[in-house]
């Protein structure tokens, strides 16, 4: 367990560290629009490559930040039975949804992603639109996400059958949780009741 | 028993996605996977070839390559900054003051307030909250009745659900295939219509029960002027002049409908602001004012929230701008506006900036495992089944439009708003569309029912923010020093019944008056009807969409 876990640290660290850079893309995708948007208005003037810049920029925060948000538990789950259930029985339920709808789902996009990358890059595939950019960084951004949501699945595993052995405390928290930690760290931005009354 | 496999795989494989969402695993996968399962039966059956899978990479690339989709980031990292800018509390704060004083002032305000963030941020968390920190406070300190005050903070803070710009309205007119821009248009109204509701269910509770909902005595009020006065008239004043300002700038101008009104109140609101500003001046280099200390307060709160208003939705609404333009502008200018009011910290941006990365991350994963799941069900006929199911109910439209409601209602007391939009909607429209129903109408109608999801106690999301801010506790009362009671979860549930009612009669009023959604046709850059026929009705292609128009998924 010990090694496995090592993996399972590395493997999060890399996911994080991956997806708290790439979040700052969104900030560049709001500027880039944002420019564009103020010279077609103004200059009348537009091109394909900026306006096809945009999606490439979103689709790397989307794409390469989904590990890091599984690996912070925030892709929404119907937890209206599931909360009913025991601990530890929702625990099994996690590692059967790693092993049996996450793992196949990542290996099946891999092997398929693959080749569709490939096709695209061996020609080179330029942009649908005139002056438009490549499409084979765009279409190299699937499979790269599928491989790292497929070590974050690994990682996620040994995670779970970890807590599930006691080896290591449960790093996720409750949804509940969640919602007072927001609510607290917007009440820490808020002057209480400002003035007067 | 393969035959029967082979020939029921629609409704067993609507089943089996039921089952494995109930369990609990994260929903994005769970659909996928439910796809990918069934596809391996389905070749196993020879009813796909093996290559089948093949398609799965080019349905992820058509999600990358839609563009509407960025306007989902770009309308949160522009709520997320708002959230935090300041405008919220010195919207309440102000609003309190001038509506303070009359019966059921400070619940007005709310509801005004709430509004004006939804068209704004619009995210429910942040306006409950702000509301739940700032104003609940002082109507308990007043005594207001706490079901009445809760109630009235969490149904404001579901406005943002569906006054544009939100992003159940994105994600719907994405589903249904139609234009956000229209959607918007199509929002506004009903919106407001809410809006009015809360007002008049606020009214009626005071005319009743004048106990619960008292106004706050004179001397509590601030922004009096030094002779006491509260400077109301002046407030007046400067309204209509700044109206009659923009009606005659636009007087000549050719426009008319929306375009007029946005126009018009954005030259009004210029000219407000301009005021304002020359009252400030002068008061401070010559000690000389011509507004009341009101009037130029409210004026100078309203002005961002308006100009933002503007910038967004207004261009949006002309025809000026893309709904992905009028997002990033917005985004923008919310960065702009929290520089200005020196709330812009580094550790604000990465907080927006990380929080906009990750729910981008969940949501655009739960299309994506949408698409993998519609590949397969579409290619074992499912959405014919669904259809065939929903256009042969008894009634026609009406039979359809009550049972489709009906059908949400309770589902959001289960499911929140993305795992609707993003599985049950598709399934929903084409039977829609076949029954003759305007979509934009159709969305509209489904995104006001879907608005309780927020407020069925006990798992709406706006009793659950407002209950994590609300005191638990009994508390000492910091201006009167007298020992208050603490909010009890109850009441918190209790608060919220009426305005789930509130919401079904707004249904209800979209369902009886398709004018306040419909309206949309009349304005704005006009597609042709016929046109739009042709891009939807594509229902025996292969499954490149969820059997909607290409543009958006």
């Amino acid at each position: 367990m010990g090694i496995l876990l090592r993996l399972s640290r590395a493997i999060d660290a890399i996911n994080f560290r991956i997806g708290k850079v790439l979040s700052w893309l969104v900030v560049v995708a709001i500027l880039v629009s944002a420019t564009n948007a103020t010279t077609r208005k103004l200059f009348n003037a537009s091109s394909n490559a900026w306006l096809e810049l945009q999606w490439v920029l979103f689709s790397a925060v989307f794409l390469l930040c989904s590990p890091w948000t599984l690996l912070a538990n925030e892709h929404i789950r119907i937890d209206i039975v599931n909360s009913m259930f025991p601990k530890r029985l929702r625990d099994g339920i996690d590692v059967f949804g790693h092993l049996f709808f996450l793992l196949p789902l990542t290996i099946v996009m891999m092997v398929t992603s693959l080749p569709f990358f490939l096709d695209s890059f061996n020609i080179r595939e330029q942009s649908m639109n005139a002056g438009g950019l490549a499409q084979w960084p765009a279409k190299a951004l699937i499979f790269i996400c599928f491989f790292l949501l497929f070590l974050q699945g690994i990682s996620e595993l040994i995670k779970r059958v970890a807590v599930m052995r006691g080896d290591i405390p449960d790093p996720y928290g409750t949804p509940r949780s969640a919602a007072e930690m927001e609510a607290e760290q917007f009440t820490a931005t808020l002057k209480p009741e400002s003035h007067s009354n | 028993m393969l035959a029967i496999l082979a020939h029921n795989m629609a409704p067993i494989m609507f089943a089996a996605l039921v089952i494995f969402l109930l369990l609990g695993y994260p929903v994005a996968f769970s659909l996928a996977a439910n796809g990918l399962i069934f596809a391996v039966i389905g070749i196993e059956l020879d009813l796909f070839r093996p290559d089948f899978l093949q398609a799965l990479p080019n349905r992820v690339y058509g999600v990358m390559s839609n563009d509407t989709l960025l306007a989902i980031p770009f309308f949160t990292f522009m709520g997320l900054i708002l959230e935090r800018s300041g405008m919220a509390e010195d919207l309440l704060d102000t609003i309190g003051q001038l509506f303070g004083t009359i019966r059921g002032g400070l619940a007005y305000a709310v509801v005004f307030v709430g509004a004006l963030l939804a068209a704004t941020t619009g995210v429910v968390a942040a306006s409950v909250i702000s509301m739940g920190l700032i104003s609940l406070p002082i109507m308990l300190r007043y005594g207001y009745d706490r079901r009445l005050a809760s109630g009235v903070i969490a149904a404001s803070g579901t406005l943002a659900q569906i006054i544009p710009p939100s992003l159940v309205l994105i994600v719907m007119a994405d589903q249904l295939g139609r234009s956000v821009g229209d959607m918007y248009e199509g929002a506004f109204i009903p919106g407001l219509a809410l809006a009015a509701l809360y007002a008049v269910y606020v009214f009626l509770v005071t005319i009743f029960n004048p106990k619960s909902a008292p106004g706050l005595p004179l001397e509590s009020v601030g922004y009096r002027d030094e002779s006491g006065k509260r400077g109301l008239l002046s407030l007046l004043v400067l309204t209509i002049v700044s109206g009659v300002f923009g009606w005659l700038v636009m007087r000549d101008s050719g426009t008319h409908g929306a375009d007029f009104v946005v126009l018009t109140m954005f030259f009004g609101m210029v000219f407000a602001f301009a005021v304002a500003l020359v009252n400030w001046a002068t008061d401070r280099a010559f000690g000389f004012r011509f507004l009341s200390k009101l009037a130029q307060q409210v004026t100078f709160v309203m002005v961002p929230p308006l100009f933002l208003i503007f910038l967004v939705l207004g261009t949006i609404f002309i025809g000026l701008a893309t709904p992905t333009e009028g997002g990033a502008m917005g985004a923008t200018g919310a960065l702009v506006l929290a520089l200005i009011k020196r709330r812009l910290t580094w550790d604000l941006t990465r907080q927006a900036t990380e929080a906009t990365a990750k729910l981008s991350a969940f949501v655009v994963f739960i299309l994506i495992g949408a698409r993998v799941f519609s590949l397969t069900f579409y290619g074992v006929d499912g959405h014919r089944w669904v259809e065939g199911m929903l256009t042969s109910l008894p009634g026609g439209q009406i039979g359809f439009l009550i049972f489709v409601n009906a059908f949400i209602f309770v589902l959001a007391f289960f499911l929140d708003f993305f795992e609707l939009a993003f599985i049950v909607i598709p399934l929903l429209g084409p039977a829609a569309e076949h029954l003759g129903i305007d979509l934009i109408w159709f969305g509209v109608m489904l995104g006001v029912n879907m608005q309780t999801s927020f407020m069925h106690p006990p798992f709406g999301f706006a009793l659950f923010y407002l209950r994590s801010v609300a005191p638990r506790e009994s508390y000492l009362d910091r201006l009167t020093g007298k020992r208050m009671e603490p909010v009890t979860t109850g009441q918190i549930y209790w608060g919220a019944i009426p305005f789930v009612i509130i919401q079904l009669i707004g249904v209800a009023l979209v369902i009886m008056f398709p004018i306040m959604v419909t309206h949309y046709k009349d304005t704005g850059p006009q597609i042709d009807p016929s046109k739009v026929k042709i891009e939807i009705e594509q229902p025996d292609l292969p499954p490149i969409d969820f059997g909607q128009p290409p543009n958006f998924k």
